[in-house]
């Protein structure tokens, strides 16, 4: 694998390296529903590298957010083995950030007490505390919203919030469950730039789940390819383009063609079969 | 997982058929330990001796009766005016700005402030107890009918409009059930607050009722027949609002079930 | 749309007008009974007796009096039964055993009419203020718990997820993402508390003419057939209630100002 050569293709101007390596060894997941077993997950295996960008694409119902939810510590109750830098993950932590699709941001709290919230259980000074939340504000473009209340802002501008808070902690590994899913196509290319320069900026590990093929390809240094019934990954396609990235490559319209191909060819019959009628469309 | 499920709920029901029990234990105790001298705390058995005296004499069911029929002459006239009253603000705005302080005014007294304007102006009759239930009736259906007719979606009239439906069908096809539900639910609150004006008004000018019968008991030092009072007002009171939601359910079973409760 | 401005400018002298139609009509049409004598002449009162009543009892200092008296049980009753009802329905809300034991008590003693527990409550504590202040705190009570259960058990799951996101303890869970959530719900059960603790209020000193409050002077009013006192009266504590209900309504606006304004 020439993945160590690639990160170092890519962020010339980090430090190193450093930790945040993810590892998910044969993690399977099940749920009894109506007194019916129904495995989400199975043989699931993935190495996460630090610093790296992951994305993670597939078909409505393949477990991807389910996924998300275990690497997160939202839920614990699965079988095999996900360890953060060799240690088991267990419950929530805050190495472990999550930006979720809908922005969650406290309706009762400014933009700046909703970043606060989460170093809440961190130990410091207030004043270091207000620069943390003061920089990781001005990081995702928001200065001089600090006293807006989420009802204020645009969607765009929330998930910027969002953003910011999952950061603020500085976690090792960011998790991001299709964080642009709710917005408009233009703002949604905007912000996917704006990633792509925290990410590069921050050297955090980062995941995210999408559904749209165009923004994992743009984004990830791999594409980890899943399918549903039950959710497994299938391949995972290396994104061989340094950062920042031209939209129009065309490496990256050759993969995208690829993995379409490969998402409509082998999921359609099963879907069809399994999905009810009025959950297909969306996928 | 799915027997420490099961073994909660049951625990649930328990605990909560077992908590009304435990006060009504408490209680007997209580009185039969004499904690309390009897005039304050009577035991459950005088209660229930009370009410076997009071059901035998035919004493409680003539004054439930009196009651009762107070109560759905006051709530009928009541409801029913607030129910016409809420329809023509609706309808017509020069009712509605020609009516709406005097509405607004009236509505910020609380009901039983209006009590000794009543008995003057009606002496203590019958008319006085009915005009007053019926105003206590008036106000929740009259506000809830012009919420519900104001809030029908314009979009449904322009539907109407593009089929040319002709008006008794909108009135009946759509009116009325885009509204139903709105109302009823000011009526439930109207008979609710009826039944809770009716005990007070009772309570303070009656020679019969429900409400006198505690009064009296009250002014006799007869807690047992007291405690029959609040005991039966509760069953009613419950009776009431349980036999109003059941027709409701029946009225509105064309709305859609939740998930899961369809039969 | 400028010419709509115009047009609602333009109407709006002449929408005043005819709102102020119906009470002034009224009006005359009382003082032209009250002069003029009709079959009920002795229960009708003209605007200058009224306003005589009104000055009357100014100057004896009777109404402040009687007025503060009743503000004094009003908020003495409010503020006893919002602070068990929050503390309660909190319990009741965070703790699961707790919910099951209470739950079937509340919705059983809810059923009887607040009024109905008035002859108990005499019986046991007698007609003096003790009494009422228990009346008044009983139905701020009510609403206070189940607004307070309803807003704490309605907080978002996936709110509390970011919480357990950002490895909150129990306490700060409470104090940064339940109680802010619930605090809405908590308005309206304020709202609701502050409406019926007040109508309570003049229902206890109606019944229980013992102390000296808005109610008792109209009780007095009625029994000497003074209804110009009983219409000063009304006046008073309508306005009073309507002024209560706008200090809550701006005091929950400015507490939950971080929500978007409806229109």
């Amino acid at each position: 694998m020439n993945i160590d050569s690639r990160a170092v293709v890519r962020t010339p101007e980090q430090p190193a390296l450093r930790s945040g390596a993810l590892q998910l060894k044969e993690v399977r997941k099940r749920f009894l529903f109506d007194q019916r077993e129904l495995t989400v997950l199975t043989g699931l295996n993935l190495d996460v590298h630090p610093g790296e960008f992951l994305s993670i694409v597939g078909p409505s119902g393949c477990g991807k957010s389910t996924l998300l939810r275990l690497i997160a510590g939202l839920d614990d109750d699965y079988e095999g083995h996900i360890a953060l830098d060799g240690s088991r993950v267990a419950g929530t932590s805050l190495e472990r950030g999550l930006v979720f699709q809908d922005h969650r941001l406290f309706p009762w709290m400014t933009l700046e007490q909703n970043v606060a919230f989460a170093l809440i259980r961190r130990d410091m000074s207030a004043a270091a505390r207000d620069r943390l939340v003061r920089e990781h504000i001005a990081l995702v473009g928001l200065s001089g919203f600090e006293q807006a209340y989420p009802h204020q802002l645009s969607g765009g501008m929330s998930q910027r919030a969002a953003i910011a808070r999952a950061l603020v902690n500085e976690p090792k590994v960011l998790l991001l469950d299709e964080p642009f899913g709710a917005l408009d196509a233009l703002t949604r290319v905007h912000l996917q730039t704006e990633l792509q320069r925290i990410w590069m900026s921050q050297g955090s590990t980062m995941i995210m789940i999408t559904h749209d093929v165009d923004e994992a390809l743009y984004l990830g240094d791999r594409v980890a390819v899943m399918q549903a019934h039950p959710g497994r990954i299938a391949h995972i396609v290396d994104v061989d383009l340094p950062h920042p990235r031209d939209r129009a490559a065309p490496l990256l319209h050759r993969l995208k063609d690829d993995i379409l191909a490969e998402l409509t060819a082998t999921d359609a019959p099963r879907s069809e079969a399994v999905v009810p009628l009025t959950r297909r469309r969306s996928g | 997982m799915s027997a420490a499920r099961i073994d909660e709920a049951t625990l649930r029901r328990s605990v909560m058929v077992a908590s009304p029990l435990a006060v009504l234990l408490a209680w007997q105790v209580l009185s039969a330990a004499r904690v309390f001298p009897p005039e304050v705390l009577v035991s459950p058995q005088a209660v229930l001796a009370a009410f076997g005296q009071l059901t035998a004499s035919g004493e409680l069911a003539r004054h439930l009766g009196e009651s009762l029929q107070r109560l759905l002459w006051g709530f009928s006239i009541g409801s029913g005016a607030g129910l016409l009253f809420g329809l023509a603000a609706a309808l017509s705005p020069t009712f509605a700005r020609l009516f709406d302080p005097l509405f607004q005014a009236l509505r910020q007294v609380p009901v039983l402030a209006f009590i000794p304007l009543l008995i003057l102006l009606f002496g203590i009759d019958e008319v006085f107890k009915i005009v007053i239930i019926a105003k206590a009736a008036f106000f929740p259906t009259a506000l809830s009918t012009l919420d519900g007719v104001r809030g029908v979606p314009k979009a449904w009239f322009e539907v109407a409009r593009i089929y040319r439906t002709p008006l008794p069908s909108l009135v009946w096809r759509v009116l009325i059930p885009a509204t139903v539900p709105a109302v009823l639910s000011g009526v439930r609150l109207s008979l609710t607050r009826a039944w809770l004006v009716l005990v007070a008004a009772e309570l303070i000018v009656a020679d019969s009722g429900i409400g006198q019968m505690m009064e009296m008991g009250r002014q006799m030092f007869r807690l047992d027949v007291v405690m029959v009072g609040v005991v039966v007002c509760g069953v009613i009171g419950f009776a009431l609002d349980r036999g109003f939601v059941l027709l409701q359910a029946r009225l509105l079973r064309w709305r859609a079930q939740p998930a899961g409760a369809a039969a | 749309m400028s010419a709509a401005l115009r047009s609602y400018g333009a109407g709006l002298p002449a929408r005043i007008a005819l709102g102020l139609l119906v009470p002034l009509a009224l009006i005359l049409l009382w003082d032209h009974q009250a002069r003029h004598g009709g079959e009920h002449a002795f229960a009708f009162v003209s605007a200058a007796q009224v306003a005589g009543a009104l000055r009357e009892l100014w100057q004896s200092g009777d109404l402040l009096t009687a007025y503060g008296n009743s503000l004094r049980n009003a908020f003495g009753g409010l503020f006893w039964g919002s602070v068990t009802g929050l503390a309660v329905g909190s319990a009741m809300a965070l703790l699961r055993p707790v919910d099951w034991v209470l739950t079937p008590l509340y919705h059983g003693l809810r059923q009887v009419p607040l009024l109905g527990w008035l002859p108990l409550i005499g019986l046991w504590f007698g007609s003096g203020d003790l009494s009422k202040v228990i009346v008044v705190s009983l139905s701020a009570f009510y609403p206070a718990v189940l607004y307070t259960y309803e807003g704490l058990k309605g907080v978002e799951a996936r709110m509390l997820e970011v919480g357990q996101l950002y490895r909150l303890t129990p306490w700060q869970t409470f104090w940064r993402i339940r109680w802010p959530s619930a605090l809405p719900s908590l308005f309206t059960g304020l709202l609701q508390s502050v409406a019926f603790a007040w109508i309570a209020t003049i229902g206890v000193e109606l019944l229980f003419p013992t102390g000296f409050g808005l109610g008792t002077v109209m009780q007095h009013g009625q029994l000497q057939a003074r209804l110009d006192i009983v219409v000063v009266c009304i006046a008073v504590v309508g306005l009073t209630g309507f002024a209560i209900n706008l200090l809550v309504a701006r005091l929950s606006r400015h507490a939950l100002r971080w929500r978007p304004v409806r229109t």
